[in-house]
C-alpha cells in the first residue's frame, strides 16, 4: 500500500491551511467571546457556538485529505 | 413531555390589610410566577414595601459585611443554626460591633507593617554600607550618587580618577566633584546602578534598621493575634451568619414583594401565572385568606398577549437534559420541547465518538458517583449523568461495533500488521468480533456519520414542521422543502459512496427501489438519480419563505458534511490511544524487566487518562454542537420566559 508523494503532500497541506484557519478564526471568536462573558455571562452559550463554529472548515480539510489519500492509493 | 407544562393565567384581588398574609401563602406554595406591574393603570400605582422592609435589609447588609471580613463561604458542609427573627437584627449588631473593631485593628496594623517593610527595605542598602546618613548630605561641591548596582563595579579610580567609591554587596555610594557627576554618573550605569533616595533623619543606618525589624516582629504578632481572634469569631459564628444571610434574603424577598404588585388605596392586584394543574390548590388556600382568585387561559400562538412562563415538563430520567436546553435558550410556550430530541441524540453522538468499552464504562461509573454523591440542584450532576448515558452508549458501540477497549482491539483486523497488540494477545478472548475496525473502516464511518446526518437533520425539520404549521403554513411548507432536499441529498450522498459496505447496503436494501426505476442521471462523472435531484429542488419551497433560500441548499451539504466530524474524533482518539498504547506497551513492558515495566504502567495510566479526558472534552463539545448548530437552528426559536415561582430562591450565579 503505497501513496504517491505528491498526493500525500496535498492532503497534508489540505489539513495545514485549514487547520491554520480554523485555529485563527477560533482565536478571534474566542476571545471575543471571553471577553463579552465577562460582561454578561448567560452569553456563554452563544459564545461557545460561534466559538465552535469555525471547525467545519477543518473538517472540509480532513474530507478532502482523506478523499486525495483515498484516490492515491495504488 | 414534548410540550411544556400548560399554565394559566392568575389575577389575585384582595383587601390590602390581607396583602401580608396572602405574601405568605404565596411564598409557602411556590406557585405563582409573578407578572410584575408597571406605572399607569388608571387608581393603580405600585406597592410599597412591607413596613420592616427597611430594617431587614440594612440587617442583611451589615450581615454580608460580617460574611465578607471573616470569610465565611456559603456551603452544602457549615452547619446551620435555627434561629428566630426576633432576635436576629441584635444579634447582627452585637456581632457586627466585635467584628468592626477587630477588622480595624487588622487593617490598621496591615498598614503599618506595610510602612515598616517599606522602611526596612530604605534602610538596609545603607546599613550594608555602614557609613553615617549625615554624611551622605551637605555638601557643596560633592554630588553623593547612591545605589543597587547588578554586579559589583569595578575600575572607577581609573574612571574617575577624583572620585571616592564605597561598596557593599548590590550597593555602591560615589562621591564625586560635581562637575563629574555626569561621567561618574555614565560609568555607573554600566554595572545597572539604579538610585535610591537618602533617609530624611540622620545617625546610624545599622541601629535604625535593627530598631526598625524589631519593631515589624512586634507588630507582626499583633496581626497574628488579631487574625486569631477573627479565626475564633469565624469558628463560632459561621454557622449562624449562612442560617441569618439566607434567612433574611427570603425575609427581604417577602418585605419587597408588593414593589411588583399593584396597589391602590384599599387593594391589591397581583397578576401572575400558575401551572394549570395546580389553579385550584392556588385559589382554594388564597380564598381561605379572603382574596379573590379570577384565572384565564393563554391565548394561542405567538404575538397574542402575554407570553406565558414555561416550566419544561418532562419524565424523570430526561430531567438531566433540561439544563443543556436551558444553557441554549428557554423555550419558547408555543413551542415543542426539544429535551427529549437532544436525550435520544446527544448521547449518542458521544457515545459513537468515543466508542470504547473501556472509556464508556468509566464515564458511566463516574455519572453513577455523580448520581449518588453530589447534590441534586448541581448543574455538575446533571452534566455527569448525561455524560454518563453518552458512556453508555460508548460501551455499547465499543463491545458490539468496534470490538474496542482502551484503544486497543479485541481481535486484530485481518488486514492488520501481525505485530500490532491485541487483546486476544493477553489472553483475553471476547466472543464477537468487530463489524467495523476503525483503523480500516474509515469510509464506513464516514457514511454512517452521514446516514446520522440525515436522521438527525430530518428529525429537526420534523419538529420544524409541527412547530410551524399552526400558525404559519408557509414556514411549515419551507420546512417540508428543506426535509425533502435533505433527503435528496442524502440520496445522491449514498449511491456515490455505494462502494463501502453500509452505504450499498442502506442503498440496495432501502433505497433503490424506489430511485433506480426513474433512472439516474450522468452528471460530473458521477451517477445522479433523477428523483434525488427532484427532491433536491423541493427546497424552492422555501422560496416564498425568502427568494435567496434555494441558495441555501450548500449550506445543507455543508451541515450534512459537517457531521463528519463524528468518525474524525472517533478514529482521531482511537489513534491516539493505539500510539501511546504500543509506544509504551513494547518499549518498556513487553519483554522488560520489572523496573521499566512499573514504570510502563505508570506511564500507560496517566497517558490512557489523558486520552479519557481529551475524549470526553471534544466528544462533548461536539456532540453539543451538532445539535446547537446543525439541528436547533433548524426549528428552535427559544427566547422563552423561565417559570419562576415566587418563593424559589433564586439559582447561585455560576
Amino acid at each position: 500500500m503505497a501513496i504517491e508523494p505528491i498526493a500525500a503532500i496535498a492532503a497534508a497541506l489540505a489539513i495545514t491551511g485549514t487547520g491554520l484557519a480554523t485555529a485563527w478564526a477560533e482565536k478571534v471568536v474566542g476571545g471575543a467571546t471571553v471577553g463579552a462573558m465577562a460582561e454578561k455571562p448567560e452569553l456563554f452559550t452563544r459564545g461557545l457556538v460561534l466559538m465552535v463554529l469555525p471547525e467545519t472548515i477543518v473538517l472540509f480539510g480532513l474530507i478532502i485529505a482523506i478523499q486525495l489519500v483515498a484516490a492515491a492509493v495504488t | 413531555m414534548f410540550r411544556p407544562e400548560a399554565m394559566s393565567r392568575a389575577l389575585l384581588v384582595g383587601p390590602r390589610d390581607k396583602l401580608a398574609p396572602t405574601i405568605e401563602a404565596l411564598h409557602e406554595l411556590r406557585l405563582l410566577h409573578i407578572v410584575e406591574h408597571h406605572e399607569g393603570e388608571a387608581g393603580f400605582s405600585i406597592g410599597k414595601p412591607l413596613p420592616h422592609a427597611a430594617e431587614l435589609s440594612d440587617s442583611l447588609v451589615k450581615l454580608r459585611s460580617i460574611a465578607a471580613i471573616l470569610a465565611v463561604e456559603k456551603s452544602a458542609g457549615t452547619e446551620q443554626e435555627r434561629l428566630r427573627l426576633q432576635e436576629l437584627r441584635a444579634r447582627v449588631l452585637a456581632l457586627e460591633l466585635n467584628i468592626s473593631e477587630e477588622d480595624s485593628t487588622r487593617k490598621k496594623t496591615q498598614a503599618l507593617l506595610a510602612d515598616l517593610t517599606r522602611r526596612i527595605e530604605e534602610l538596609r542598602p545603607f546599613a550594608a554600607l555602614g557609613l553615617p546618613l549625615d554624611a551622605y548630605r551637605g555638601y557643596e561641591n560633592v554630588t553623593v550618587l547612591i545605589g543597587r548596582v547588578a554586579r559589583d563595579v569595578v575600575g572607577f579610580e581609573e574612571a574617575v580618577p577624583r572620585g571616592e567609591l564605597f561598596q557593599a554587596s548590590g550597593v555602591a555610594a560615589a562621591f564625586v566633584p560635581t562637575r563629574d557627576a555626569d561621567s561618574a554618573s555614565g560609568f555607573l550605569g554600566k554595572f545597572g546602578f539604579a538610585p535610591v533616595g537618602v533617609p530624611a533623619e540622620g545617625g546610624d543606618p545599622k541601629a535604625l534598621l535593627d530598631a526598625s525589624v524589631a519593631d515589624e516582629e512586634k507588630w507582626r504578632a499583633r496581626l497574628k493575634d488579631v487574625e486569631g481572634r477573627l479565626a475564633k469569631l469565624r469558628e463560632r459564628y459561621a454557622g449562624f451568619v449562612v442560617a441569618a444571610e439566607e434567612a433574611l434574603e427570603v425575609e427581604v424577598e417577602k418585605a419587597e414583594a408588593p414593589l411588583r404588585f399593584a396597589v391602590s388605596e384599599h387593594s391589591f392586584v397581583i397578576d401572575g401565572w400558575v401551572p394549570a394543574a395546580l389553579h385550584s390548590k392556588l385559589a382554594s388556600r388564597l380564598s381561605a385568606l379572603g382574596v379573590f382568585v379570577e384565572s384565564s387561559e393563554p391565548e394561542a400562538g405567538h404575538g397574542h398577549g402575554a407570553e406565558p412562563p414555561v416550566l419544561l415538563k418532562n419524565p424523570r430520567p430526561a430531567k438531566p437534559f433540561e439544563f443543556l436546553i436551558h444553557l441554549y435558550s428557554t423555550p419558547s410556550y408555543h413551542e415543542l420541547d426539544p429535551t427529549v430530541f437532544i436525550l435520544v441524540a446527544f448521547p449518542f453522538f458521544f457515545g459513537f465518538m468515543i466508542g470504547d468499552a473501556g472509556y464508556g464504562a468509566l464515564f458511566v461509573l463516574i455519572g453513577v458517583l455523580a448520581f449518588r454523591k453530589l447534590p441534586k440542584t448541581s448543574d455538575l450532576r446533571n452534566l455527569l449523568i448525561v455524560i454518563a448515558l453518552g458512556g453508555f452508549w460508548a460501551l455499547v458501540f465499543g463491545l458490539f461495533l468496534y470490538g474496542e477497549m482502551f484503544g486497543m482491539p479485541f481481535h486484530l483486523a485481518p488486514q492488520a500488521h501481525p505485530e500490532e497488540l491485541a487483546w486476544d494477545k493477553f489472553g483475553l478472548n471476547y466472543p464477537l468480533t468487530a463489524l467495523i475496525h476503525k483503523e480500516f473502516g474509515l469510509a464506513d464511518m464516514m457514511y454512517l456519520s452521514i446516514l446520522f446526518a440525515f436522521l438527525h437533520l430530518g428529525t429537526s425539520f420534523i419538529i420544524g414542521i409541527v412547530n410551524n404549521v399552526r400558525h404559519s403554513k408557509k414556514h411549515a411548507l419551507a420546512k417540508l422543502g428543506w426535509f425533502l432536499c435533505l433527503f435528496g441529498l442524502f440520496t445522491i450522498l449514498t449511491r456515490t459512496l455505494s462502494w463501502t459496505g453500509t452505504a450499498n447496503w442502506v442503498y440496495s436494501k432501502i433505497l433503490s427501489g424506489m430511485l433506480d426505476p426513474v433512472g439516474v442521471l450522468p452528471i460530473l462523472g458521477y451517477g445522479i438519480p433523477t428523483i434525488s435531484l427532484g427532491l433536491v429542488l423541493a427546497a424552492f419551497l422555501g422560496f416564498g419563505e425568502s427568494p435567496v433560500a434555494p441558495l441555501e441548499i450548500g449550506g445543507l451539504v455543508a451541515n450534512m458534511i459537517s457531521y463528519a466530524r463524528l468518525a474524525g474524533i472517533g478514529i482521531g482518539k482511537a489513534a491516539i490511544a493505539t500510539a501511546f498504547n504500543t509506544l509504551i506497551l513494547t518499549n518498556l513492558v513487553i519483554e522488560h524487566d520489572v523496573l521499566s515495566a512499573g514504570l510502563g504502567f505508570v506511564l500507560l495510566v496517566f497517558a490512557q487518562l489523558l486520552v479519557f479526558a481529551l475524549g470526553g472534552i471534544s466528544a462533548g463539545i461536539q456532540g453539543l454542537r451538532l445539535n446547537y448548530v446543525e439541528s436547533f437552528t433548524k426549528f428552535f426559536k427559544g427566547n422563552g420566559i423561565r417559570f419562576v415561582p415566587f418563593g424559589t430562591r433564586k439559582p447561585q450565579e455560576a
